[in-house]
């Protein structure tokens, strides 16, 4: 039998000394634990769909250039510009807010840089894989170069959203590792929107991984746009604790590519602490897209509200990956999943596995999982009042997903999803 | 205006049309009666161009032209309409947007220029109106949680908005109690005009009171046995089927 291959040693060499000495260590510590290491297979079950997808060459191994130039933003507000996972201060426009810190890792004092390490540390996101090969989120904290860490002191309010754009230039191949830790203080309020956008048409990675931190009472926004370039391969790892009473949403929207990875974690570790996460993914031509979220309900009374939409058209591959767990002390839980997957063609597939685990007895879980294709008697309905069949194909496919549009609140992101649905339908519906 | 000629059609290799044979001229209202199976709902699908039925023969022109050469969508623009006798339910599309974007789909087919948001609420709020629909439907999604009389005020509001050369109702009058037959018969005698032609597919006369047809066409096996005056309706609400040699609707059914 053919053996897994090894993660190459070339992934273990990080560029980018200018970090303070605790995150030096840590990131080498990071890296020895990687060594000899073996790389996901169809048969490690989290990789099941997307390792063979994976092409990690000694090439997409080296860095990518972190003095890239990149046009500013077309944003109005506040912004932070990561360009191949380092922090550019001269395109970003930082907000200044009383309570609100927003540093990158190279500029870190002693006791920033230990939260950091400290964050990095405990981070859900970042375990070693059970079975025996490379979690491959954890390869961002043996190379990330830069990073953020944003904090907001107890009752800070951000009053408008904070866009973190990563721009990842593929001009020649290789991997970027962006790290954003965020630490939301009592009864602090933020939103972040994380923009995922590439240039160039080389293979390259991104690695990337943000974490949320939620003290109580805190209240967090993540919004997360995918729309980099066909080549990219997209490895991308959320994880976020919260505290009681705190409050954590999410909306994502992706657009496929070679290889879209997103893993969202999320930890309900206070009571009465409530996360909602939403999620579009829209796949076409052979592309890929891969979502696994796990949300562990750890305390009692606490509220998880997740629902994800997959579109796959031509011969591309949509997967929906969701894991409820539910600890034994977490009484009262209440946990819904609901998963809906809309096939354009024959060709495309589309994979769902909703997971529950529960050791509590008394707790509501309820989970629905569908796969469906457009139904021609609403085809039909449409068309009879004059519609072409693309706008009757068009309406119905956003009716799909209109609702978790609708519901992500910052306009410009609405505007940028539309955007890239519309460029989509003009793919996907092409006759007539 | 419409000419249907010994029109032959089936359904998944089954034949359902067996030459039907119809004349319309502007401005009249044919009935269609006939027993369960007869073929009725079949006519109004063929004639409004769903996929799923297949032509075998005959031909249809509407104003000289022919029909089955033309697309559902195509159809549509040059004038065809069909009330459902089911209305599909669309979650997440809102009455209001897809009603938009069929009337300035049959603008740019004559040349017009798109309505814009603003005048086309005004016009659809006077619509809504006519046929006694609260214009808070117009947000909702298409017939999303709509009553099954909402649904069929829904479609000759359409029809309103379309202004349609050749409206069919498909059994409009089913499920209706009789305050909303009474507001969708208005609605259907505000369609009627000079320019257009109405074929109205029921079982029942009690419509027939309230839309006075020109002719009455009873439909049996596929083809038109019997045509008369609006008299005809009142004979066969009193007889039943039998009376004209062919199976009654039990049996029919079957």
């Amino acid at each position: 039998m053919k053996t897994a291959p090894m993660l190459s040693s070339a992934f273990l060499q990080p560029a980018g000394q200018a970090l303070p000495t605790t995150l030096l260590a840590l990131r080498f510590d990071r890296a020895s634990s990687l060594a000899d290491l073996l790389l996901p297979t169809r048969r490690t079950e989290n990789w099941k769909y997307s390792a063979k997808h994976l092409k990690l060459t000694d090439e997409m191994a080296s860095s990518l250039p972190s003095d890239a130039s990149v046009e500013a933003a077309d944003i109005s507000g506040y912004t932070v510009v990561l360009v191949n996972g380092v922090v550019r201060p001269e395109v970003s426009n930082y907000p200044s807010i009383e309570g609100l810190s927003i540093q990158r890792f190279s500029e870190l004092d002693v006791d920033d840089a230990a939260l950091a390490a400290d964050l990095i540390g405990k981070s859900i996101s970042d375990q070693p894989a059970k079975s025996g090969s490379v979690n491959l989120s954890q390869l961002n904290g043996a190379r990330f170069e830069d990073g953020l860490l944003i904090q907001l002191k107890p009752n800070t309010v951000l009053d408008q959203p904070l866009f973190v754009i990563h721009h990842t230039t593929a001009s020649h191949s290789g991997s970027a590792y962006p790290r954003i830790l965020v630490a939301v203080g009592r009864n602090s309020q933020l939103t972040v929107v994380e923009d995922y956008v590439s240039s160039g048409d080389c293979s390259v990675m991104v690695n990337t991984t943000t974490e949320f931190n939620l003290d109580d009472g805190a209240n967090v926004t993540s919004i997360r746009l995918n729309t980099e370039g066909q080549a990219v391969q997209h490895m991308g790892t959320t994880g976020v604790r919260q505290q009681r009473s705190s409050r954590f949403e999410s909306h994502s929207v992706g657009f496929g590519g070679t290889l879209r990875r997103h893993d969202l974690h999320v930890r309900l570790e206070g009571e009465g602490a409530e996360c909602k996460l939403n999620g579009v993914v829209v796949t076409q031509g052979t592309q890929h897209y891969d979502n696994h979220t796990t949300i562990e309900h750890v305390a009692a009374n606490c509220n998880s509200e997740e629902t994800y939409r997959n579109i796959a058209a031509d011969k591309s591959h949509a997967i929906f990956n969701g894991r409820i767990h539910i600890h034994q002390d977490a009484q009262k839980s209440n946990a819904n999943m609901s998963n809906k997957n809309l096939l354009l063609t024959n060709g495309a597939e589309i994979d769902t596995k909703p997971e529950l685990e529960i050791y509590a007895d008394d707790v509501k879980c309820a989970h629905g999982a569908t796969i469906g294709r457009l139904d021609d008697e609403s085809i039909f309905y449409l068309v009879s009042r004059g519609l072409s069949r693309r706008d009757a194909k068009v309406l119905l496919t956003m009716a799909f997903i209109n609702e978790l549009v609708d519901q992500i609140p910052v306009e410009q992101v609405r505007e940028s999803a539309n955007i890239g649905l519309n460029q989509f339908f003009d793919q996907a519906f092409q006759e007539v | 205006m419409l000419s249907i000629k010994n029109l032959h059609a089936c359904v998944e290799g089954k034949q359902i049309l067996n030459g039907i044979n119809l004349e319309i001229k502007a401005g009249e209202v044919h009935a269609i009666m006939g027993p369960n199976g007869s073929g009725k709902s079949t006519l109004s699908q063929v004639l409004a161009g769903n996929e799923a039925f297949d032509v075998t023969a005959g031909e249809v022109f509407l104003n000289g032209d022919n029909l089955l050469d033309l697309a559902t969508e195509e159809r549509a623009r040059e004038g065809v309409f069909l009330a459902f006798q089911y209305p599909v339910e669309i979650p997440g599309v809102s009455n209001l947007q897809f009603l938009r974007t069929a009337v300035n789909a049959m603008r740019k087919h004559h040349s017009k220029e798109d309505m814009n948001a603003a005048e086309f609420m005004k016009l659809a709020k006077e619509v809504s109106k006519q046929v006694d629909l609260d214009p808070a439907f117009l947000k909702r999604g298409v017939n999303e949680g709509f009553s099954g009389g909402e649904k069929k005020r829904n479609e000759i509001m359409q029809a309103l908005l379309l202004q349609p050369k050749l409206a069919i109702l498909d059994e409009t009058d089913s499920g209706l109690d009789i305050d909303a037959l009474k507001v969708v018969s208005d609605g259907v005698n505000a369609l009627r005009a000079p320019d257009r032609c109405i074929i109205m597919i029921t079982h029942y006369q009690r419509l027939l009171d309230h839309i006075v047809p020109d002719y009455v066409h009873v439909l049996a096996d596929g083809k038109i046995i019997k045509s008369g005056s609006a008299e005809l309706a009142l004979e066969l609400e009193a007889k039943g089927y039998g009376w004209l040699g062919i199976k009654d609707e039990a049996v029919a059914n079957q």
